[in-house]
């Protein structure tokens, strides 16, 4: 115990004065607190879109109902809405990355599948209600829809289709055309007569009521930062002393193997704690956002900075070059990342790549954390204790066995 | 070649056949010696010989391939960790916390030894109490290797082990490296080195092993290497220092070979005859100053560089072993 304290020392002095290191460090978790908080607690967000009315007149206005429709989309308050000319080719330009165009007899169409729509509907309540009519109310009523029909099937009116166009990059598409579509359905039945819907919806927030970007985010940013600890500063540390001969000078004294390992990771798990507290108080003044870790929080954390760390100490194991290292955590960290849903909701992957993100312990890591620190209930982060205490315990195991105590590489 | 051991008491190092490769590559290949009590040992040898790689399997740093070595009667293969609690160690290229201070350096690897000296004592022994509050990046390369003596010191080692302990230093600081490992053989420590410095073996060393290719070449007594191998009196003619008029090579081998018992020529042009007693060297300079005459001659007792170019047919080049 004397050697890994004294060692742990060691390993914190050597690490605080290195200026550049604590620096960076530090700096980096407050720039993805700031950054990431100030995009995503950015008021409602707006999208651009070019409407492209091909619907005009012979006066080359557009039609009465195109340009109701276009006023319907302009209402719209997240959507900021451009025109493009009638005359265009939207597809082939790249000025206009949404476009939405309403085809030419938009309006014609509209009127009249609108009146098809509401002979079905009339049709449909008198059969509804025929039980209660007399022989020549039903009589009249049978005429008048014969002639009404001979009408409508006169105008051999079809549907119409608004088409909506974005590149293939455009992350923002799925969301505009949901809004487009809400927009179209609103719009049809308008056209048809429908004043007040007989389904509406409201919207409202589960656990995590009344939370900001920042709280929400948080534990993410806790969390990665963890992992990049752990998983590509560790790797990088650990090559560098076998690199430089340090290790090699430890090794030729009585420290054991194990001992070099578990002040490694201890120091990890430290320094884990106070950067956690740096970003804490980062949120407190820059954010007014207020959160006391308890003993669980506490407790997952350094768990999930010793899991982390010790994975790194067998990484660095494996390669003595320090870049090779960095690479290689990097390997493991970023898909972890991306794969945990710690920034996004993973319903937005493929059904196989959540079952595999589900199974990494970042996952748990990130839910863990943020279920005790905001949510502030206990329920479901033993899981998280679980996953990120078989990491510590297996990764320990595996580093103490690669990590290398002779035959170092000249 | 392994000539006859000087016969000893107080073996604390024993090595025999040892071995090691690297796939098809041998970079020792059974090598054989002991190490006394409270010698100074050195491993000599050229870039490349195997002298790192020999020291460090001592110092339980490689595994051996073949062969045995006990270091303080204990295994090296299988008594590593009690063998370095009695061992101090200076690695070739030693490297430390260099963000940590002398003072700081020497604690810790003293905190990581059971019984350990004074750290104060040790720094002040190795001259360094005013640079113990220095941070090691900070320091030359001559208070850095001290350092690294001072590190190896402070777990109060039986046997010290120094790896090319003044490679890169400059005369002074090699000067005074030597001081200190004198006063730590006088005080009783057992001193393995390795070196490609002849001056170095000459100044420190009770007895040497010469390593060429992996394999001893010969181990005895400085003295006793000088004495076989170098001959006692070398008459040496010049190549930078010709007189008027030149005068043939052959001509000046011929007189040198007359009576001494081998010649040979430097990297640099020298001619060098190696004579067992100086009534012979004296009547063969005396000849070649009146027959030789265009050289410039001297007149010098042999040394390890004599030995080493005898047996490995070349000057060392300096530099680190890094097999």
């Amino acid at each position: 115990m004397t050697r890994i304290v004294a060692l742990l020392i060691a390993l914190l002095k050597d690490w605080s004065r290195s200026r550049e290191t604590v620096f960076f460090v530090v700096l980096f978790p407050i720039i993805l607190l700031v950054i990431f908080s100030s995009v995503f607690a950015a008021s409602t967000p707006t999208f651009g879109i070019a409407v492209q009315n091909q619907d005009l007149g012979p006066d080359g206005e557009p039609t009465e109902l195109s340009a109701q429709f276009v006023e319907s989309i302009e209402g719209v308050d997240p959507l900021s809405v451009t025109h493009v000319n009638a005359s265009r080719n939207v597809t082939d330009s790249d000025d206009a990355r949404r476009v939405l165009v309403i085809p030419d007899g938009f309006g014609e169409h509209v009127r009249d599948q609108a009146g098809r729509a509401r002979m079905v509907i009339v049709r449909d309540t008198v059969t509804m209600v025929q039980g209660q009519l007399n022989d020549s109310q039903r009589q009249s009523i049978q005429s008048g829809l014969a002639a009404a029909g001979e009408r409508t099937n006169a105008t051999n009116a079809t549907g119409v289709t608004v088409q909506f166009y974005a590149p293939p990059d455009d992350e923002s598409a799925p969301v505009v055309r949901g809004i487009l579509a809400q927009v179209v359905a609103e719009f049809n039945q308008e056209a048809i007569g429908v004043e007040e819907p007989p389904v509406t919806m409201t919207t409202g927030t589960t656990g995590s009521a009344g939370l900001g970007a920042v709280e929400y985010y948080l534990p993410a940013f806790i969390a990665t930062l963890v992992l990049i600890n752990g998983v590509m500063t560790v790797p990088s540390m650990i090559a560098g002393f076998t690199d430089d001969g340090t290790l090699k000078r430890l090794v030729a004294t009585p420290l054991r193997k194990r001992d070099w390992i578990l002040a490694n990771v201890i120091q990890q798990s430290l320094l884990a704690l106070v950067l956690t507290g740096v970003m804490l108080v980062v949120a407190a003044v820059l954010f007014g956002v207020t959160v006391v870790p308890g003993p669980l929080s506490i407790a997952l954390l350094l768990i999930g900075a010793v899991g982390f760390s010790a994975l790194g100490m067998a990484l660095g194991s494996l390669l003595p070059d320090p870049d090779a290292a960095t690479s290689l955590g990097g390997i493991v960290a970023f898909p972890m990342m991306f794969l945990s849903g710690v920034f996004w909701e993973m319903d937005i992957m493929p059904e196989t790549l959540q079952t595999i993100g589900r199974l990494l312990p970042l996952y748990q890591f990130h839910r863990g954390l943020r279920r005790l620190m905001i949510v502030g209930t206990t329920d479901g982060v033993w899981p998280a204790f679980l996953s990120l205490g078989v990491l510590a315990v297996v990764f320990l195991a595996v580093a103490i066995r690669l990590t290398r105590w002779r035959d170092f590489a000249e | 070649m392994t000539p006859p051991q000087t016969e000893r008491s107080g073996s604390v190092i024993e090595v025999a056949d040892l071995q090691k490769t690297y796939g098809e590559t041998t970079a020792v290949d059974g090598v054989s010696f002991e190490v006394f009590e409270e010698e100074i040992f050195a491993l000599v040898g050229p870039n490349g010989a195997g002298k790192t790689t020999t020291v460090e399997m001592l110092e339980c740093l490689r595994t051996p391939s073949g062969g045995s070595a006990a270091v303080l009667g204990r295994d090296v293969g299988t008594d590593a960790r009690a063998i370095k609690a009695d061992i101090g160690v200076v690695p070739q290229s030693f490297h430390t916390f260099e963000r940590l201070t002398v003072r700081e350096n020497v604690e810790l690897i003293g905190q990581l030894y059971d019984d350990s000296l004074a750290v104060e004592t040790v720094l002040d022994e190795l001259d360094l109490a005013e640079w113990a509050d220095r941070r090691f990046e900070t320091l030359s390369g001559g208070l850095q290797r001290r350092t690294g003596i001072a590190m190896a010191l402070v777990g109060d080692p039986a046997v010290l082990f120094l790896d090319e302990p003044t490679t890169g230093l400059d005369p002074d600081a090699r000067r005074a490296t030597w001081d200190r490992i004198e006063a730590l053989a006088d005080r009783g420590t057992t001193v393995v080195l390795t070196t490609h410095y002849m001056e170095e073996v000459e100044q420190l060393a009770d007895r040497a092993a010469l390593l060429l290719e992996g394999t001893i070449e010969a181990v005895d007594t400085v003295s006793n290497l000088i004495e076989r191998y170098g001959g006692a009196i070398k008459v040496v003619v010049r190549a930078d220092g010709r007189r008027d008029e030149p005068t043939a090579d052959d001509a000046i081998g011929e007189i040198l070979a007359a009576d001494a018992i081998d010649t040979y020529g430097t990297d640099e042009g020298d001619l060098v005859g190696l004579f067992e007693d100086r009534e012979r060297a004296q009547e063969t300079f005396s000849r070649l100053h009146r027959e030789g005459g265009d050289r410039a001659i001297d007149l010098v007792s042999a040394g390890m560089e004599d030995v080493f170019l005898r047996l490995a047919g070349s000057t060392p080049e300096p530099g680190g072993d890094l097999s």
